[in-house]
């Protein structure tokens, strides 16, 4: 007689060749954790480590042909600027993008985190996910953290079947959709400049320099934010880097240094 | 994992430099293990051979600069026997900002720079923080001497954003030759400031050829 | 009765309510201004014919060295010198100090100055301020009674030795002294024996570095060995150089004021004013 021990047999999915992934491979990671007695006081004195990317300015927007987000390329540490190429603007897929402020790692690695989930998506319901399911899987796992010191200030843009979409997502737990935003330490500078230019009906050229110049000025009056003005355009077909300009530069562009007394004064001097 | 106190980390000094060229890389550490006023050894190398084209160059705390070189050539050799070749550099720094993030609450007290060659022979150099934080550049430098050496680099080598748009290439102009001279130099320097780097400098040089290795003795004071 | 308290003159003596002050300060987490420590090594020792001292030329500030070749032998009078650790502003200001009061008592007395009036003149400073002025020195002279070299503390307290160390490397100094220190040594030896103890120190302590300095006082005799060694010198030079090409500096506007074509030579008269 044979037994019959199928049903003892664990469930084995069907397999995807080699099966070089760890089954939990979508599930968020875990960390490892000191075994102290006062986890708060060792975040505390460990948060120096995390390397706060401080100082920052960032910006996106909704308007009629798409979304536009922009950033600068700062990191400091007090008095010292650690890095003036600082990738803030993070490519998620090809039809989202994501911005940083706050810890660099923290928002590099939940970006790329959620741009696996979506790939995921993708392959399971064989459509793209949408700005507010995207989101919303950042603002779940940063809410399920919540407390533990991850610090994330940050802007999901993108192009679904509903349009445009843009959210605000932060490591506090809040999520919020909006047409407009900007975040950092140069967001009320950026908002100044970005609330008295705004339109809906911008073209893109406009809302491009827009965020450009709202970008710029808050560089200028921002010491914390430099580098690189970047400007990112998202619309029906995924987005698309319209321009990276040194603000130095752009300072010269805007406030062109008049030569003409040179000229003068050269003209007065007497012939000796 | 257990620990006597609330604070398990010390720093024991050194300084890293990592210059990418178009066809090599110069990565480079002085060999002083230090804490304090005390010297450990005058001869610790810092850099850490992880694949044929792809260094590791590690400051901070030397038990968690071990442990992450050891965890990343583990990782390295399963690599290896299920995918029959070597890692490529920009794989591994994705592993190594993989490697430190998942450490996030509880970081590796190591301030490292990987460079090496990219999947098209060119030089890279990935600078990282302490949790994962990681950028590709034209050259980078961290540790004790890093605010004094940094601001040599940015004034020879200064290169474009490679945020910039249109585009410009960030590699250095200087030759291979060029390059570990500058780096010598300026370990040189950094070493008559800064009380933790001295002793001996470690340069390794990636090439199409392979990988050299070149010693400088420093300052033992 | 609040304001009568307030107003009762004080009675002399040193207020240390700012110290507290102080401290409570940085308990709440304010950064006082880093002051520049001379972590050091240095030494002194008895020979036959008088006295050497030693010290090292580092002077650092945290991790940086501030000064490479500083000096921390300070003269105190023509017969008497002194090195000094901790603070460098406190070693200095109060060896200075010491060495005015010593000039003057001279002046008063016509005698040279001996070492354990310098001593308890530094040492009563040094306790009246309770260890707030950081100074550790070793205090070292030749004068009518023979050779002395004393150690002071921050505190206060000193003591008579035939050698001494002091500052961050004084335990890699004193390794030395304590391996080879004999008494009667000559000269040549005394000097060998400072320069080995201090480059201990040097190599070996990370707060002390550069070169050694070394002051042989004997009897109406004072040399002063600035640099006696350079065991440290830099290790590589750049044979490429430096140059910086025109237009790093970008020149955003100019403006030239043009100087008189034919300036008026006035003759003065020498002897005027």
């Amino acid at each position: 007689m044979k037994l019959d021990t199928s049903g003892l047999e664990t469930f084995v999915p069907p397999s995807r060749g080699l099966n070089v992934l760890p089954s939990d491979f979508t599930a968020s990671p875990a960390f490892d954790l000191p075994g102290c007695t006062d986890f708060d006081g060792f975040q505390k004195n460990a948060v120096q480590m995390v390397k706060p990317a401080k100082g920052t300015t960032t910006l996106a927007f909704i308007f009629k042909e798409g979304v536009i987000v922009a950033a600068d390329s700062r990191a400091s540490m007090g008095g010292y600027i650690s890095s003036q190429t600082v990738k803030k603007i993070i490519e998620i897929n090809p039809y989202m993008i994501g911005t940083m402020a706050g810890g660099a790692a923290d928002c590099q690695f939940w970006h790329r985190n959620l741009g696996i989930k979506c790939r995921l998506h993708e392959l399971a319901n064989k459509r793209r996910i949408s700005v507010t399911g995207a989101s919303k899987l950042l603002a779940n796992i940063l809410y399920s953290y919540r407390g533990m010191g991850l610090s994330v200030g940050t802007m999901i843009a993108g192009w679904d079947e509903t349009g445009p979409g843009l959210y605000y997502v932060d490591s506090e737990g809040g999520r919020l959709k909006g047409k407009r935003f900007s975040v950092g330490s140069g967001s009320p500078y950026a908002y100044a400049v970005l609330d008295s230019g705004y339109r809906f009906d911008l073209s893109i050229e406009e809302a491009a320099e827009l965020a450009r110049r709202a970008i710029y000025h808050a560089t200028f009056r921002d010491g914390a934010s430099g580098g690189v003005a970047s400007v990112y355009y998202v619309g029906p077909d995924g987005w698309k880097k319209l321009s990276g300009d040194d603000v130095g530069e752009l300072h010269y562009k805007y406030y062109p240094v008049v030569t003409s007394s040179v000229e003068q004064e050269m003209a007065e001097a007497p012939v000796a | 994992m257990a620990l006597r106190g609330d604070w398990v980390y010390e720093n024991n000094g050194g300084t890293c430099v990592a210059i990418a060229g178009s066809d090599y890389c110069v990565v480079a550490a002085d060999t002083r293990l230090s804490v304090g006023y005390s010297i450990y050894t005058r001869d610790y190398s810092k850099i850490c051979k992880l694949a044929d084209k792809c260094v590791l160059a590690s400051s901070g705390f030397q038990g968690d600069m071990k442990a992450l070189q050891k965890n990343l050539a583990a990782k390295h050799l399963i690599y290896q026997h299920q995918h029959n070749k070597q890692m490529s550099c920009p794989a591994m720094a994705r592993l190594l900002s993989n490697t430190l993030y998942y450490k996030r609450f509880f970081p590796y007290y190591t301030f490292n720079i990987l460079g090496g060659l990219d999947n098209e022979g060119k030089g890279c150099v990935y600078s990282y923080d302490a949790v994962g934080s990681y950028e590709r550049t034209g050259y980078s430098c961290q540790g004790t001497g890093g605010n004094l050496i940094t601001p040599v680099l940015d004034n020879q080598l200064k290169s474009p954003s490679p945020l910039l748009l249109p585009s410009r290439d960030a590699v250095t102009p200087l030759s291979e030759s060029e390059a570990v001279d500058l780096v010598k130099d300026v370990f040189a320097s950094a070493t008559e400031r800064d009380i933790y780097t001295g002793d001996k400098l470690e340069i390794i040089i990636v090439n199409a050829t392979g990988i050299r290795q070149e010693f400088l003795d420093l300052r033992k004071d | 009765m609040a304001k009568a308290l307030a107003d009762v003159p004080p009675k002399g003596g040193f207020s240390f309510d700012l110290c507290r002050r102080n401290d409570m300060l940085v308990k709440k987490g304010i950064q006082l201004p880093g002051f520049r420590k001379t972590g050091t090594t240095i030494v002194g020792l008895i020979f036959e014919d008088g006295v050497i001292l030693g010290a090292d030329t580092r002077a650092t500030e945290g991790p940086i060295v501030a000064d490479k070749n500083c000096e921390k032998i300070h003269y105190m009078a023509p017969n008497i010198y002194c090195c000094g650790a901790g603070t460098a502003a406190d070693t200095e200001a109060v060896t200075d100090m010491v060495s005015s009061q010593l000039q003057l008592h001279r002046y008063a007395t016509g005698r040279e100055s001996r070492v354990v009036t310098t001593l308890t003149l530094l040492k009563s400073h040094l306790f009246s301020y309770q260890g707030y002025v950081s100074a550790a020195l070793v205090l070292g002279g030749v004068d009518v009674t023979g050779p002395h070299l004393h150690t002071v503390y921050p505190h206060g307290s000193t003591d008579t030795l035939p050698f001494a160390t002091m500052g961050s490397g004084s335990l890699a100094a004193m390794a030395v002294f304590e391996s080879k220190y004999k008494e009667g040594l000559s000269r040549e030896e005394g000097i060998q024996l400072v320069s080995e103890a201090i480059c201990s120190g040097i190599f070996n302590d990370l707060g002390s570095g550069s070169n050694v300095d070394v002051c042989v006082i004997t009897k109406g005799k004072t040399d002063y060995l600035r640099n006696h060694q350079l065991p440290n010198p830099r290790t590589y030079v750049s044979s490429r150089g430096y140059s910086f090409a025109k237009g790093h500096t970008e020149v955003l506007s100019t403006k030239i004021i043009p100087l008189k074509a034919k300036p008026e030579v006035a003759v003065v008269d020498a002897m005027e004013e």
